[in-house]
């Protein structure tokens, strides 16, 4: 690219140059290798000997793909400040949204998630994600730098984060909630904490630890924690989740089974595998070299995505970055660490590749808010 | 763009240091990940890969067997077989042509049709899926395909269980019939039972009757074995079965149950509904019900085999059972309602009785006709009764009689009487799909069709037409406690609820639901001396000269009870008295006939009704004298010894006495 009048004003080298020139294409390639993965993988999950009923949600993938990436370039091309303007709105939009789910909310096993909109069944949790960066990026971006928080300036952020967070816990969606702390911490990190304020909450942490394992996780819940630590206490229940998925990873070996031929995946014995069990299915048919493409292609994913908050025009711009990469990051780590057992069993989807309208549909309006920083980055 | 530059490049810049930090983080954790996929996938991989190539651990579903149905004397009448199916694991198929020839000539399938549908299978379900060749595999079949089975992997022989229905037709829709649970009934039954039973894909679930009322008591539990299969996808047992610590889930077999019914009169009823006389099978249903409400027998005709359903019936028959005009599926015993006809007459007695409208000893004349506003209302064939009584009405079925008894009372005199026996209303049995019927008021009429009761519509209600609708149970309950004079019963058909061990889990008393002699919630009671003088009526309803049912005597044992017959529609004035069976079946008149028995000491009620059958004496009397014949037959066979011997020596005597030529006793008759 050209760098031509970067010494004039920023904003008239914006407007000079073409609009196509400025997109990251490369990040945009990145997104679409992963889609391609994800969609072969998912034609593979649900086209299984035992799964008919499923064959379906492959073409409806597609087409939540496709209005994902019509989100990702509109939202490349609208200057994300509009969106750190409309912040608070978004929060509280959604935050009406998750009080919604609590009253008139769909159940399904068990956990109250979403509300049917006709044609669509809406996650709140989901995007609740997104309005939560999107407030942190607004509130944290005017806080002076080399001034680490204390504990007063960190109420309002917490604030933000509490309600639907508690919210989200009360469904219950143990994994969303996971996330949303997970976000908030990471970028309250980002911006600078005292550090007897993080001393404060390790301690905070340990002791509150087991109260909460006493009396706020449900029997399940606990179970779930309990079966990660000894996967033979309960093999009919997660234990047997846990077990298969591991067999399943790795009896893929170097190579993988071959397309279709995982025999884990499409004689059953794994539950859930076209949404949060997606990546053991990739595993098992495309072995280590196709995990590990994969994971490659993520961490390449993230280290671009450095690189352009690292280039944000401001601090907001760059929060924004921060907040959604340890979005994306975050839910990786924890899925993938689900299915290869270095986590207990939480049920949060793989960006990209795991079946479902919302999540997707959230991922790409997340990529789409890093593009459009990209969009109107510095080059130095 | 003012803002934007308040937060300037360099305050951005402020950043930079952090993140290192950054990639540092999100580094070590993709390494992370990276370094677990390493242990798994390379250094732990062949191991794995053994788990899931040699020794699979599948898990598989042992189903439950439902509890079975037995009668009163314990005797089963729903069992359980073994049965057995064959099945091909393409995966394991290697030679698919071979195997289909072997074993197209055990079960009589061309080899190439069988190795056809295999593929055809496989290219849609993909080769993990077995395909299942046969349902019901003979015993025979199963121990030659069980010889192939080691010369061809993929070959399978899996066990089940079926329901078998040892009656087959009869109380086809009392028993009702199983099925593999549908796509939707899924949410919708784990909705219902909030995680007390669960239901998945595969289950299966009663679809009609007892079966699916009582599902979940009957049911069990399924339980999970795992299956360890080798690599060509044969089952290897014993070795290293517990390798995972999965330890199998037995199955618990569902709850029998004791049924109220014995076999033996359902029996007697299912053949007396498919009498060999002038009208043939009947079209209906009929329910013999002790006196404290435990019902004996319960037939609704035509009916189906249920025991197609257990391995899921051919399309063809399916939609020949759905389209049947007669509806073989339906339990025309509680599903169906009718005008009750004439057999409503005595509870409109009942409440002339009691309303004073007349007393047992005024006499009323009831000529062939009755003008009535702009119409003239008709007997039900040409006579004129003259001059009767309240018993002689009910014993010949005087319609003029009981047309001037609905004028006098009006629906809502008559409407709270009809109400306390028991009909209208739903009997309250154990049995899904029951219907209310429906005693009709002015009040309901307004509410219901906006419009005012007219005044001639007591006289159609009064004798059963027109609004009131019934079931035959409702007809059974009301009958039984005008033959108790007073005491209405719930009908019930669970005595016992047995765990596998025959220990009663659960044992259910008779109920009775009110007395209709005693003050009520209905605001009317009936006085005793009533109820003895519309029973008598109805004793000479069989007993008597004039009795419409008079055919139908049973032999030792006085019955009473009541004809009726209902129009399908109303015709002209011409047209109703044309001979019935002169009319297409549909347009013919449906006959009821509900009666008890011993008159005077009432212990069986019976309802039938009998569907274009023309009448009620024709149709329904014999139907009830077979069924009262046989628990009379088996429960007090003393009195049906003692009548005959007297009718022999009757005869005897009368033959000693008098030689009467026999053209002589054929003319008397």
């Amino acid at each position: 690219m050209r760098i031509a009048g970067d010494f004039l004003s920023p904003n008239l080298q914006v407007e000079e140059r073409h609009r196509f020139s400025r997109l990251d294409l490369n990040f945009a390639f990145v997104i679409l290798a992963l889609n391609l993965i994800g969609l072969i993988n998912l034609f593979s999950a649900t086209h299984g000997a035992f799964s008919k009923d499923k064959m379906d949600l492959f073409w409806m993938q597609l087409v939540w793909l496709s209005a994902g990436w019509g989100i990702y370039l509109g939202i490349t091309l609208i200057d994300y400040k509009i969106f750190v303007r409309l912040a608070y709105v978004a929060w509280a939009l959604n935050l009406a949204a998750l009080v919604a789910v609590q009253i008139v909310g769909k159940s399904s096993l068990g956990a109250t998630r979403w509300l049917d909109l006709g044609f669509f069944r809406y996650q709140p949790s989901e995007t609740a994600k997104l309005a939560l960066v999107m407030v942190l990026a607004k509130t944290l971006s005017v806080r002076d730098t080399n001034n680490p928080m204390g504990l007063t300036s960190l109420i309002w952020p917490g604030i933000l984060f509490l309600i639907p967070f508690i919210l989200t816990v009360k469904q219950p969606d143990l994994g969303t909630a996971l996330i949303l702390a997970a976000i908030s911490i990471s970028m309250c990190l980002f911006v600078g904490v005292k550090r007897g304020i993080l001393i404060f909450a390790i301690i905070v942490a340990a002791v509150a630890a087991p109260i909460v394992w006493n009396f706020g996780l449900k029997e399940y819940q606990k179970n779930r924690v309990l079966t990660f630590l000894s996967p033979g206490r309960d093999p009919r229940g997660t234990g047997y989740n846990s077990i298969q998925s591991k067999i399943a990873v790795g009896s893929g070996k170097v190579l993988g089974k071959g397309f279709r031929k995982g025999t884990q995946s499409q004689l059953e014995f794994l539950p859930e595998r076209h949404t949060d069990f997606i990546f053991s299915v990739l595993s098992e048919e495309h072995g280590f070299i196709g995990s590990v493409t994969t994971l490659g292609l993520f961490l390449i994913l993230y280290l671009m995505s450095i690189r352009i908050a690292s280039q944000a025009r401001d601090k907001a711009g760059a929060l924004i970055v921060v907040g959604v990469l340890s979005y994306m990051f975050w839910h990786m780590f924890v899925n993938m660490g689900m299915v290869i057992g270095l986590m207990p069993i939480v049920g949060v989807p793989l960006p990209l590749l795991s079946y479902g309208g919302t999540s997707l549909l959230s991922t790409m309006t997340g990529l789409g808010l890093i593009s459009s920083v990209a969009y109107r980055r510095y080059l130095f | 763009m003012s803002d934007f530059l308040a937060t300037s490049e360099d305050e951005a810049k402020s950043y930079l240091p952090r993140y290192k930090i950054l990639y540092g983080t999100i580094i070590v954790g993709c390494l992370l990940i990276a370094g677990r996929l390493w242990t798994l996938q390379i250094l732990q991989g062949s191991e794995l890969r053994q788990f899931s190539e040699r020794n699979r651990v599948k898990e598989s579903k042992l189903p439950a067997p439902r509890g079975l149905f037995l009668d009163r004397e314990n005797r089963v009448m729903v069992d359980n077989l073994p049965g057995f199916d064959a099945s091909i694991s393409p995966q394991y198929a290697k030679k698919l042509d071979e195997t289909a020839d072997a074993v197209g000539e055990v079960l009589h399938i061309p080899g190439r049709k069988l190795a056809d549908f295999v593929r055809t299978a496989q290219r849609r379900d993909g080769p993990f899926r077995p395909v299942k060749i046969k349902d019901n595999v003979s015993l025979d079949e199963v121990f030659r395909l069980k010889l192939l089975r080691w010369d061809h992997p993929g070959l399978n022989i899996n066990e089940n269980i079926l329901r078998y229905y040892s009656m087959a037709q009869n109380a086809a829709q009392l028993f009702g019939y199983v099925g593999e649970i549908s796509k939707e009934q899924i949410p919708k039954l784990n909705d219902q039972y909030q995680g007390k039973f669960t239901f998945d894909q595969g289950d299966i679930i009663g679809k009609a009757g007892l079966e699916e009322t009582w599902d979940t008591t009957v049911r069990g539990r399924d339980g999970i074995s795992y299956v360890e299969v080798d690599a060509r996808g044969r089952e290897a047992p014993g070795e290293k079965s517990n390798y995972l610590g999965f330890k199998p889930l037995p199955a618990i077999s569902g709850y029998n149950l004791v049924l109220t019914i014995d076999k033996d009169i359902q029996e007697a009823a299912y053949k007396a509904m498919n009498r060999h006389d002038a009208i043939g099978p009947r079209v209906g249903g009929v329910v013999a019900m002790k006196a404290n409400g435990e019902i004996l027998a319960w037939v609704s005709t035509p009916s189906y085999d249920p025991n197609i359903f257990s391995t899921g019936p051919p399309p063809q028959v399916w939609s020949q059972l759905i389209n049947d005009p007669f509806r073989p599926l339906r339990n025309k015993v509680i599903q169906d309602h009718f005008s009750p006809g004439s057999t409503f007459k005595p509870i409109v007695a009942l409440a002339a009785l009691q309303e004073k409208v007349v007393t047992a000893n005024t006499y009323v004349s009831a000529p062939g006709t009755l003008k009535f506003g702009r119409r003239i209302y008709h007997e039900s064939h040409k006579v004129d009764h003259g001059a009767i009584n309240i018993m002689k009405a009910i014993e010949v079925s005087s319609n003029v009689f009981f047309y001037k008894m609905g004028i006098a009372l009006g629906i809502d005199r008559i409407a709270p009487y009809a109400r306390l026996l028991g009909l209208g209303q739903k009997s309250g049995i154990s049995l899904a799909h029951e219907v209310s019927g429906l005693i009709p008021s002015s009040e309901w009429k307004l509410k219901k069709l906006g419009e005012e009761w007219q005044p001639g519509e007591n006289l159609s209600n009064a004798i059963g037409q027109g609004f009131v609708l019934v079931t035959a149970l409702q007809m059974a309950v009301a009958y039984n406690a005008i033959g108790l004079e007073g005491t209405v019963v719930k009908p019930f058909l669970i005595k016992k609820i047995l765990n596998q061990d025959s220990k009663v889990i659960q044992e259910f008393e008779p109920t009775i639901l009110r007395d209709a002699t005693k003050p009520n919630e209905y605001g009317v009671e009936i006085d005793p001396q009533h109820f003895k003088t519309v029973k008598e009526g109805m004793r000479k309803v069989v007993e008597g000269e004039g009795g419409t049912a008079r055919g139908s005597k049973l032999m030792g044992i006085e019955m009473a009870g009541k004809t009726g017959t209902t129009q399908v529609r109303s015709f002209s004035a011409e047209e109703i008295y044309k001979r019935c069976d002169s009319r297409p079946i549909y347009l013919r008149h449906h006959g009821w006939f509900v009666a008890f028995a011993p008159f005077q000491k009432p212990e069986i009620t019976v309802a039938v009704l009998a569907q274009h059958a023309c009448s009620g004496a024709q149709g329904g009397a014999p139907v009830a004298h077979d069924v009262m014949m046989a628990y009379f037959e088996k429960y007090h066979p003393e009195l049906i010894k003692a009548a005959m011997e007297k009718k022999a020596k009757h005869e005897q005597k009368k033959e000693a006495s008098v030689k009467v030529p026999a053209s002589v006793i054929e003319e008397s008759e």
